[in-house]
């Protein structure tokens, strides 16, 4: 483990992060890597299934694939942007397509930042303690 | 035969013409003197005074005798005729056989310019037919306006197009033609640019029940007779088809990037999990490698398909078509995808016809849509399931069928009109396999496309799919 993800483990110990996305590989490395660096990760693998994971495990943050089956990903976190029990929660959307979100998307789904696939796990990483850290 | 006075005669001549000459106030032209009315009357005047009343009884009868004489000329015989009748007349006849030999000649100059002008109206008219035939050939709209924002001239497209009657149009202002009126303000506003020559070229859409229609107006000024814009063309021309192809393009290479970047995405992130040292324990590193190499291997299939495609749409690819036995292609598919059958406890059935009867085919490509085909049964057909592989000759209409049947998940009615579109998936079974969208799109192309086959598809949700083809059996 390096040294980056153990200070991580520290300071997100507890934290839940659900990851959403209908390719299995990708759940795996990212669910892996938070995992190493000691989040709590939930998996789902398509829109419908995270939207669901969403209310019952309450997670502090979700990433999430931007084209999936049943749900979108901007659907999902739009979705859960609306309901009062989840729209605390904050969005990271990872996405091989070149989508660009507008400020009104972004204001409507909480999503806080992209990435863009091929991604780097490291930065995912990185990305989310900074999401985190940031003032609700 | 009378004899005639010439002087007589040349006087009353004088007065005649005289007076003529004062009742229509214009000159007398005689040859190529040109005498003013009031000469002529003055000189009349003289005369009557110098021959006096007595002249008057001859001067009747030698009118009468003139006029005689004028009705009965035949003007195409000479008139000395008129001179042996009565020599007196010698000096007339000549001057008369003068005046007949200039008419005669202006006769014929006028009758060959009237040829000419009557050949140049032919060549006018043709060219004009010429002209508007053109016009109406144009699948282009064609709408020309005047100074006065006027329809002057408009072809049967351009009727269609903005939905006017034509016979009306003419002479109509342009905004009582036309309903649109973002177009009525285009012509409006190039004919007040009052730029010479100018072009224009903009992009407009038309509605009509039909669906939306996107043209490229071109709008050029008409120059006037003192250089002034004298009106203005539009030419409308259709350019919805382009842009669908543009759009499907635009659709393709995204689509291509997103299917590219995928596997891409997971071959990076497992190396950089290597590298990081993520993998705790050798037999999770052997899994990371695995996936590497698993994801690295469908990224080259994807690049394959897309390449096959694409050159067989194209018409690039090379195609090598020889008798071929359908029986002997879907036996080297099955030998391929057996192992994989197996290991998911699928059984596959053959009922395959001789060898003897062939199709002309690329043995190749044919085996690749084969193999396509075996490898989605496998892919969507649940453990335990069966696949039956079958070859069927009609020798009454010429035709070698095969057919691959699964026991699979199936395909729901909704999606099945679309299963050969490039990057189309089924949704209902995506969790069942990885797949590019391809494979299919890529199957249709080379019976159809490259074979001039058929291939169809029939299907049930929970019962399974048959996938047939139709080619041309050699004779």
């Amino acid at each position: 483990m390096t040294l980056l993800s153990t200070d991580a483990a520290v300071a997100s110990s507890a934290r839940k992060i659900l990851v959403v996305d209908d390719e299995s590989h990708i759940l795996h490395v990212v669910s892996l890597k938070l995992r190493n660096a000691g989040f709590t990760v939930v998996t789902g693998s398509d829109g419908q299934e995270g939207l669901d994971l969403a209310h019952s495990e309450l997670p502090d943050l979700i990433i999430t694939d931007f084209q999936m089956p049943q749900l979108s990903g901007l659907e999902l976190c739009r979705r859960l942007r609306q309901e009062p029990a989840t729209s605390h929660i904050r969005a990271i959307m990872l996405t091989a397509r070149g989508y660009q979100l507008g400020p009104q998307d972004a204001e409507q789904s909480g999503i806080r930042r992209m990435l863009s696939k091929p991604f780097s796990p490291r930065h995912l990483l990185a990305t989310v303690n900074e999401v985190l850290n940031e003032a609700a | 035969m009378r004899r005639v006075n010439i002087w007589s005669m040349a006087m009353l001549v004088l007065i005649v013409a005289s007076g003529t000459a004062l009742l229509w106030g214009r000159p007398l032209i005689v040859g190529r003197l040109m005498l003013p009315a009031t000469s002529l009357a003055a000189a009349g005047g003289m005369s009557a005074a110098l021959c006096g009343l007595g002249l008057v009884t001859s001067l009747r009868r030698q009118c009468r005798f003139l006029i005689q004489f004028i009705e009965t000329t035949d003007l195409d015989r000479r008139t000395s005729s008129a001179g042996e009748v009565a020599p007196t007349l010698g000096p007339l006849g000549r001057s008369i056989d003068g005046l007949l030999d200039r008419v005669a000649d202006m006769t014929e100059r006028v009758t060959g310019r009237v040829k000419e002008l009557e050949i140049h109206l032919k060549v006018a008219t043709a060219e004009r037919q010429h002209a508007q035939a053109v016009l109406y050939s144009l699948s282009d709209a064609v709408l020309v306006t005047d100074l006065f924002d006027e329809v002057v001239l408009a072809n049967e497209s351009a009727a269609r197009t903005l939905e006017f009657d034509l016979k009306r149009s003419r002479r109509s202002p342009v905004d009582r033609v036309l309903d649109d009126e973002d177009l009525v303000a285009m012509i409006r506003d190039m004919r007040k640019s009052d730029s010479h020559g100018g072009k224009r070229i903009v992009e407009h859409k038309i509605t009509s029940p039909a669906g939306e229609k996107t043209y490229k107006v071109t709008l050029s000024c008409v120059p006037g007779t003192e250089g002034e814009v004298g009106g203005v063309v539009a030419v409308l021309h259709d350019v919805t088809r382009e842009r669908e192809v543009a759009e499907m393009k635009n659709d393709f290479v995204s689509s291509v990037s997103h299917e590219l970047r995928t596997p891409l995405a997971s071959i990076h992130a497992y190396v950089e999990m290597l590298i990081d040292g993520e993998a705790r324990d050798e037999k999770t590193a052997q899994e990371f490698y695995e996936i590497i190499r698993t994801e690295a291997q469908r990224l080259g299939r994807l690049i394959d398909n897309i390449l096959n495609i694409s050159r067989i749409e194209s018409g690039l690819v090379k195609v090598n078509k020889q008798p071929q036995s359908l029986t002997v292609v879907m036996k080297d598919a099955i030998e391929v995808i057996a192992p994989q059958a197996r290991l998911k406890g699928l059984s596959i059935v053959e009922k395959l016809t001789p060898v003897f009867y062939q199709t002309r085919a690329d043995k190749d490509m044919l085996y690749q849509a084969v193999l396509n085909l075996l490898s989605n049964a496998v892919k969507y057909t649940p453990q335990g399931g069966t696949i039956t592989v079958e070859t069927e000759v009609d020798e009454a209409h010429g035709r070698v069928v095969g057919r691959i049947r699964d026991t699979g998940a199936g395909i729901p009615p909704k999606d099945l009109p679309f299963v050969f579109d490039k990057f189309y998936r089924v949704e209902a079974n995506n969790h069942m396999a990885k797949g590019t969208g391809l494979g299919l799109s890529l199957v249709r192309h080379i019976i159809e496309t490259v074979h001039q086959g058929r291939i169809v598809v029939d299907s049930q949700v929970g019962k399974g799919s048959c996938f047939g083809f139709e080619l041309e059996l050699c004779k």
